[in-house]
C-alpha cells in the first residue's frame, strides 16, 4: 500500500511533491492517516523584499502571523493522523530564518518559528511515534531568482561546494523521504541545512 | 554602570514587573531616562514611581503592545515627554498557558502568544525606527533559551520566541547601514511565570538550580539588567544581530 503524504503549499511544495513517487499525496488535511505532512506555505506578501518600515500591520499578518497561526494548527490538526502511523512532520524553512535577511524580516521571522515549533514537536511527539525536523534551504526554494541571488550574495563567503543550488525534486525531496523512513527514526527534532554548502552554520 | 546611559532615553515594555522591570531599573540607575511601558497601571505607575525615588527620571506610559495605536502613543509619549528615543527594549509576553503539547493548546494562548512577540516586536519596531535613526540608537528583544532550543512543554511559546530572533537577525542587517543596532537577551530569571511555577512546583526549583553551572536563578534587575546596559551602551557599539543567553549556563548547546 503507498505510503500518504500531506504536502501543504504550492512552489517548493509542488516541487517536492513531484518528486515522491509512488506516495499518494494529499494536498489538504483530512486524511485518517499519515506517514508524512511536509508544510512549505509561505505566501507570496513574505517572499518579496520589504523594509520593516513599508509594511503595514495587515501586511505584516499577511506575511507572518497568519501562516505562522496555519502552521501551528496543522501541527495540532495531523497530530492524531500522524501518530496513527507514526508519521514524520517537516517543514521547510528559508536560509534567513537562521541567518537573516534584510527586507525580508517577516519571512525569516515566520521560518524560525516554524523551525522552532519542529523541534519543539519533536521534543513531546516522539513518545507518539512521530518525528518532527526542519530542513533550511537556499532562498532560491522560496524566492524570485534575482532576489534569492541577492541573498545568497550577502551570505557567502565562497560559492557552494556543490557548485549549484540543490534541486527540490531531485536533491530534497529523496532527504524528505529518508526521513520519512525506518532508518532515520534515531534522528529526532533535526535542522538539516540543505544548500548545498553555501551556509555552514555551527 | 553609572553614567553609561547618560543623556540616553529608553522605553521598556512589559516594565510593570518581572524581568522588564529589573532592566528599567538597571537602565536607569546607567543614567537612562526610563518610560516604564505596561498595560496595567496599577503594576507600571509604582514601577515609574519607584525610580524616580531613586532620583531617575521616569514616567509610564499604558500600552497594549498589540494594539498598533497604543504603540504609536507610547512612541509619542516618549518623545514628547523626554525628548527623544534611543533604546526600545521590548520584553513583554502573554502568559503561555499551562505547559502541554501543541494539540493541548489553548487557541486564545496562541493568538495571545503571537501577538505579544511577533506582532507587538514588529509594531515597535516600526514605530521606533525613525527615532533610532536620528539617534544611532539600538533595539533589544527579550526572547528565551526555548527559543534557541525548542521546548517540548511550551511549543507555541518557543515558536515565538523563535519569530523574534529571525526578525532581530533580520534587522540587524536591514537596519545596520541606518546605524540602529538589534540584539537580544534570552534569559532564566525570577519572572511572575516563574515564582507561579515553582510555587506550583514544589521541586522545580531545586531542579533547574541544580542543573544551572551557576546553581541559581537570575535575578532580574541584578543578573539580567547589566546585560541590557551593556548591549544598549557603545560597549557594544560593534555587536548586532546577536542573542545573549543570560542563564547562568543552563543551556550550553545553543
Amino acid at each position: 500500500m503507498a505510503r500518504r503524504a500531506l504536502i501543504v503549499g504550492t512552489g517548493v511544495a509542488d516541487r517536492i511533491a513531484a518528486g515522491l513517487p509512488g506516495w499518494e499525496i494529499e494536498r489538504t488535511p483530512g486524511a485518517e492517516s499519515l506517514d508524512l505532512v511536509v508544510w512549505a506555505d509561505y505566501p507570496a506578501a513574505a517572499c518579496t523584499p520589504h523594509r520593516l518600515t513599508d509594511l503595514s500591520l495587515a501586511e505584516w499578518d499577511e506575511a507572518c502571523d497568519r501562516p505562522l497561526r496555519a502552521v501551528i494548527d496543522l501541527a495540532r490538526e495531523t497530530h492524531e493522523a500522524l501518530a496513527a502511523n507514526s508519521g514524520t512532520f517537516v517543514v521547510l524553512v528559508p536560509l534567513m530564518a537562521s541567518a537573516g535577511g534584510a527586507e525580508y524580516t517577516a519571512l525569516a521571522s515566520l521560518g524560525e518559528a516554524i523551525r522552532l515549533l519542529a523541534k519543539s514537536l519533536a521534543k513531546t511527539w516522539g513518545a507518539d511515534g512521530i518525528t518532527a525536523h526542519s530542513i533550511t534551504l537556499d532562498p532560491h526554494a522560496f524566492l524570485a531568482a534575482r532576489d534569492a541571488a541577492g541573498i545568497a550574495a550577502d551570505n557567502a563567503l565562497h560559492d557552494p561546494p556543490l557548485g549549484r543550488v540543490p534541486d527540490d525534486t531531485d536533491d530534497i525531496a529523496p532527504i524528505i523521504e529518508w526521513l520519512a523512513s525506518g532508518t532515520a527514526a534515531p534522528l529526532v527534532g533535526s535542522s538539516l541545512v540543505v544548500d548545498g554548502g553555501l551556509w555552514m552554520p555551527g | 554602570m553609572t553614567g553609561l546611559l547618560a543623556d540616553k532615553v529608553a522605553i521598556v515594555t512589559g516594565a510593570g514587573q518581572g524581568v522588564g522591570e529589573g532592566i528599567a531599573r538597571a537602565l536607569a540607575d546607567a543614567g537612562a531616562a526610563v518610560v516604564i511601558a505596561a498595560r496595567r497601571a496599577e503594576n507600571g505607575e509604582p514601577a515609574a514611581a519607584a525610580l524616580r525615588e531613586r532620583g531617575h527620571e521616569a514616567s509610564f506610559v499604558r500600552c497594549d503592545v498589540t494594539i498598533e495605536a497604543d504603540v504609536a502613543a507610547a512612541i509619542e509619549h516618549t518623545i514628547d515627554t523626554h525628548g527623544q528615543l534611543d533604546i526600545v527594549v521590548h520584553n513583554a509576553v502573554s502568559p503561555p498557558g499551562p505547559p502541554g503539547p501543541v494539540q493541548a493548546v489553548d487557541p486564545d494562548v496562541i493568538t495571545a502568544q503571537i501577538a505579544t512577540s511577533t506582532t507587538a516586536s514588529y509594531l515597535f519596531a516600526r514605530a521606533a525606527h525613525p527615532h533610532l535613526a536620528a539617534n544611532g540608537g539600538t533595539m533589544i528583544l527579550l526572547t528565551s533559551p526555548a527559543g534557541m532550543e525548542g521546548s517540548g512543554n511550551l511549543p507555541v511559546y518557543a515558536a515565538v520566541k523563535g519569530a523574534q530572533r529571525g526578525l532581530l537577525k533580520s534587522l540587524a542587517r536591514e537596519w545596520g547601514p541606518d546605524g540602529i543596532r538589534v540584539n537580544a537577551i534570552a534569559p532564566v530569571a525570577w519572572t511572575p511565570a516563574m515564582t507561579t511555577a515553582t510555587q506550583a512546583n514544589p521541586t522545580l526549583q531545586a531542579r533547574l538550580e541544580a542543573r544551572t553551572p551557576l546553581g541559581r536563578i537570575g535575578d532580574p534587575e541584578t543578573d539580567i539588567g547589566p546585560v541590557a546596559v551593556f548591549l544598549a551602551s557603545d560597549m557594544a557599539r560593534h555587536m548586532t544581530g546577536q542573542t545573549m543567553a543570560v542563564d547562568g549556563g543552563r543551556y550550553l548547546g545553543l
